[in-house]
């Protein structure tokens, strides 16, 4: 079985909405962050670089969130296969959604690693403006290829939390997302909130009655988000 | 497996994509792109990769952009230079690629492109910042060669990994105006082992003659 190392409403919880939507069973490990237990010798030797998510399975740890998302793919027919026509698009936006729309998104919630402190206000509006057109991107996407964005898909699951965390971090930011100027990806949100376990997974993670439509600072059972 | 074109300028990205064609011995095809006219933003180039950057590839079943979505694909239909899936080693393959992809790409991109993040007034802060990261982020990819020797990300046979890892750390070693903000693979025996291994096939010779890379690309690049 596999075991997924999560934090609440850290990018775990994307892995979390793909392995429930596909019925796929797996023990969870929490990762205390308020312990900084992301940097014990232990978490560091399934994830070298301390970040969450890690998912065990039979093979290895597996550690970046994308990766995750291919590997279960692949493994349980989630998205199209090698051999898909499909596959070309599948992989391009997997990989625009990890190292550009979600890494720019990291850049806003931990400006200290990228920027100084004088550069903050510049850099948050540089970044969220970018944030805004790889959104476009995206709405597009899904408006072209409505199979590959599905609620619970790999795609689609790791779309709605980035639309999720761009609406509610740094708590302290100016709010610069308005969902409804997307309606391709306002429907995603609406469609993976109507799934039956999504409640589920927001009760475990704290994230309330509407994550992903009208997302609101998590209250988690436990552990700590940051 | 024909109908390959590959959009490229070289010593750009692209370059990444075409050291695997040649490595896998595949036909392609080239379409040039230069920047300076304009052609990343021309709606042609745009209905292939709306995003405007280098790289982009057709293939039979229509267009792909993304520099690790390509090498990706390429491995999965091709069976050879990384683990497919269902192989035991693909877990720790896939976790390195998209890390190469999301956090060793990005930091380069920060040390070369400083003004990017915030704007010209902190470009030397990003800048010292994107250095320490990227030998720290480096480091880790050291630790892995030397603990761990994958197949896949070694001398003994060539991987997109070294591709990819080749190309990103010889911008940050040629690029930064400041010497002291260039990069040094030499405090990284293991993966300049590796690295030196992969620049030294002929599929990469070829490459280099055709893009003007100079003769040791990825250990000691130069203009």
């Amino acid at each position: 079985m596999y075991t997924l190392h999560y934090a609440p409403d850290n990018a775990s919880l994307i892995v979390r909405l793909v392995l429930d939507g596909a019925g796929i069973p797996y023990r969870t490990t929490l990762v205390d962050r308020a312990a900084r237990q992301q940097d014990e010798p232990a978490y560091r030797k399934l994830n070298p670089a301390g970040l969450i998510p890690t998912l065990e399975t039979p093979h290895g740890p597996l550690a970046e969130t994308g990766a995750i998302l291919l590997w279960l793919s692949d493994c349980h027919q989630l998205g199209p296969n090698a051999a898909s026509p499909d596959r070309p698009a599948f992989l391009q936006w997997l990989f625009f959604l990890s190292n550009t729309a979600h890494s720019d998104l990291r850049q806003l919630f931990y400006p200290h690693q990228y920027a100084p402190a004088d550069g903050f206000a510049a850099h948050f509006d540089i970044i969220s403006a970018r944030m805004l057109g790889h959104f476009h991107l995206l709405d597009l996407a899904a408006a072209q290829t409505p199979k590959l964005f599905q609620p619970a898909s790999p795609l689609g699951a790791y779309t709605v939390t980035l639309t999720r965390w761009a609406a509610l971090y740094p708590e302290d930011g100016r709010r610069w997302l308005d969902l409804a100027d997307y309606p391709h990806l306002l429907d995603l949100a609406r469609a993976q909130e109507a799934r039956v376990e999504t409640p589920m997974i927001a009760r475990a993670e704290g994230l309330g009655p509407h994550p992903f439509t009208r997302p609101e600072p998590p209250i988690p059972p436990e552990g700590a988000v940051f | 497996m024909t109908d390959i074109t590959l959009y490229h300028a070289p010593d750009w990205a692209s370059t990444i994509i075409r050291l695997a064609l040649e490595e896998l011995a595949l036909p392609y095809d080239l379409v040039m792109l230069d920047h300076d006219a304009g052609d990343l933003a021309a709606p042609a180039y745009r209905a292939v990769n709306p995003l405007g950057l280098v790289p982009a590839m057709t293939t039979p079943d229509g267009p792909i952009f993304e520099t690790a979505a390509i090498l990706l694909w390429l491995v999965d239909r091709t069976g050879s230079l990384g683990p497919g899936p269902g192989d035991p080693d693909r877990t720790a393959f896939l976790s390195w690629l998209f890390f190469t992809s999301n956090t060793l790409h990005v930091t380069m991109m920060q040390l070369v492109h400083p003004y990017r993040p915030g704007g010209e007034a902190v470009a030397d802060a990003v800048q010292a910042q994107a250095f320490e990261a990227l030998n720290l982020q480096t480091g880790q990819i050291e630790s892995l060669i030397a603990n761990q020797a994958p197949r896949w990300l070694s001398a003994a046979e060539p991987g997109v990994l070294g591709h990819y890892i080749g190309i990103i750390l010889r911008w940050a070693m040629m690029i930064p105006e400041d010497p002291a903000r260039r990069f040094d693979l030499r405090p990284f025996p293991a993966l300049a082992a590796v690295l030196a291994a992969h620049e030294a096939r002929p599929a990469a010779l070829r490459v280099a003659l055709a893009d003007d890379l100079g003769p040791t690309p990825f250990t000691d690049p130069r203009f």
